[in-house]
């Protein structure tokens, strides 16, 4: 063990004794921190992580409902630190949990590359799907939906006492009143808000996403980005237009094959070359090669697949 | 009787400030406070005097975790004052003109820092993340959760211990970033 992490150790040591609020030793501790200058600043950090830590975690959001009551049973005590009401939440929120999912009479609708078809949840809630698109609806609750893979424009009625809850692999959705757009493609995944708002994973990152907002990740564990999209681009495929701004080849070559059902595909090494543009659907499905001159594109067939690459 | 004497009078805490107040003066110089230290004698003094906190238990205990966390706190403004320039700058660069209000990418980058800490800690398992909340949120004793959860101090510990040393290669990494 070098002195570094020696010192380390010691000082995630002393940080956890230090804060223990029956921690009254602060003679041993001064006398640890005079025999060199370096523990001071290494319990400073530990010290400032675990602060950082906790107050992040505090702000964040309460304990996951269904991951506290997993640890309950140890002793009769632990009620009384729940507290009876809160315990009984806990127990009904779980419940309720379990009722739900048992309950939950889910249907698929799918469609092909190329095919756009709106579902209607309620008088008000209407569902677009993209071409390409896999989702499940529930028979029993018209407030949710679950995008499997593809593209989609949610038009909600909000309703305050049963929001409207989208799930996106782990993310979740609530609507906040609002047009919005989902994406999931493989790993990929972006939501853009053009009227009201959406609220996203409330119980973890608790985000708020504005009209003219555009949130991202890129692959499964990938950071999110926040970016701005002009609040009349969302949805616009339904309208048969798509558009790129600053987009990578290869997301292109499969949005195109999803809303015009030609199968683009990225020619090799040309995946990450960025494009932007804006162009309407159908004339690419009489004509698949048009692409190029409206990208800067080079575009040529092979067999029944149109491969698009740099110039 | 004669009144008693002014010191006498004085709070048990007053009392061993003043007793300890040399003691309090080196902690400080140990923990790193330097030329400042005898300022923050006296802040910790403020402090103490300001919230006015009624009888307490263990004064002297008292006395040396408002000048820890006086100390904790100078750290972590210090740190984050510099980050903060830093965040500046680049939204500057990024947006230029643009107003210095918190941005949709701040707000962003707090909540995402918020989700990759909770995931952290939910990562090493239900109990460690209940101890962790337990002790370093509701501010329980280390003995009394032991208690309540019907486990061992040692195992309550050994827990901190885990979400302590994973919490400090997060703050390690984050700030290499």
């Amino acid at each position: 063990m070098s002195d570094d992490d020696k010192i380390r150790a010691e000082a995630l040591n002393w940080t956890l004794r230090v804060g223990d609020p029956a921690f009254e030793d602060w003679e041993g501790f001064t006398h640890w921190l005079d025999a060199n200058p370096a523990h001071a600043r290494a319990y400073d950090t530990v010290a400032a992580a675990v602060a950082d830590g906790a107050e992040l975690i505090a702000a964040a959001a309460p304990a996951n409902d269904d991951v506290e009551p997993a640890i309950v049973p140890a002793s009769p005590r632990r009620r009384a630190w729940l507290g009876g009401a809160v315990a009984a939440s806990l127990l009904l929120v779980g419940g309720l949990w379990v009722w739900q999912a048992g309950s939950r009479d889910l249907y698929r609708i799918e469609t092909a590359p190329g095919q756009v078809r709106s579902v209607a949840l309620d008088a008000q809630t209407r569902v677009d799907l993209a071409g390409g698109t896999a989702m499940e609806f529930d028979r029993k609750d018209p407030r949710f939906a679950r995008l499997e893979s593809g593209q989609a424009l949610f038009t909600v009625r909000h309703d305050e006492a049963r929001p409207f809850r989208v799930t996106v692999g782990e993310d979740t959705l609530v609507d906040v009143g609002t047009v919005f757009d989902v994406r999931h493609d493989g790993e990929d995944f972006s939501v853009a808000v053009s009227e009201g708002a959406v609220q996203f994973n409330p119980k973890a990152q608790d985000l708020r996403i504005s009209p003219g907002e555009m949130l991202r990740r890129h692959g499964k564990a990938g950071d999110y980005t926040l970016g701005k999209i002009a609040p009349a681009q969302v949805g616009e495929w339904r309208e048969g237009r798509v558009t790129f701004e600053d987009t990578a080849l290869d997301s292109v070559a499969a949005d195109l094959a999803r809303a015009t059902g030609v199968a683009y595909v990225v020619a090799p090494g040309s995946a990450d070359r960025k494009v932007s543009g804006s162009l309407l659907v159908a004339p690419l499905r009489e004509d698949p090669a048009a692409l190029g001159p409206l990208l800067g594109v080079r575009v040529r067939a092979d067999g029944k697949r149109w491969v698009i690459g740099t110039p | 009787m004669p009144p008693a004497p002014p010191s006498s009078s004085r709070s048990g805490l007053e009392a061993t400030f003043l007793e300890n107040r040399d003691k309090l003066l080196h902690f400080l110089r140990a923990r790193g406070a330097g030329d400042a230290a005898e300022d923050l004698v006296q802040e910790v003094w403020l402090k103490i005097s300001r919230s006015a906190p009624g009888p307490v238990a263990a004064p002297l205990s008292y006395l040396f975790r408002t000048a820890d966390l006086l100390m904790i706190d100078r750290f972590r403004s210090t740190r984050q004052s510099g980050t903060r320039e830093r965040d500046w700058t680049e939204a500057h660069v990024d947006e230029a003109g643009a107003s210095p209000e918190p941005s949709a990418e701040r707000r962003l980058s707090a909540a995402q820092e918020a989700g990759r800490v909770l995931s952290l800690l939910e990562s090493l398992g239900p109990r460690v993340s209940a101890i962790f909340r337990r002790h370093r949120i509701d501010g329980i004793a280390q003995k009394q959760i032991a208690a309540e959860l019907g486990v061992s101090l040692s195992t309550v510990e050994s827990d901190l211990r885990v979400a302590y040393r994973a919490l400090a290669q997060w703050k390690e990494r984050s700030d290499e970033a």
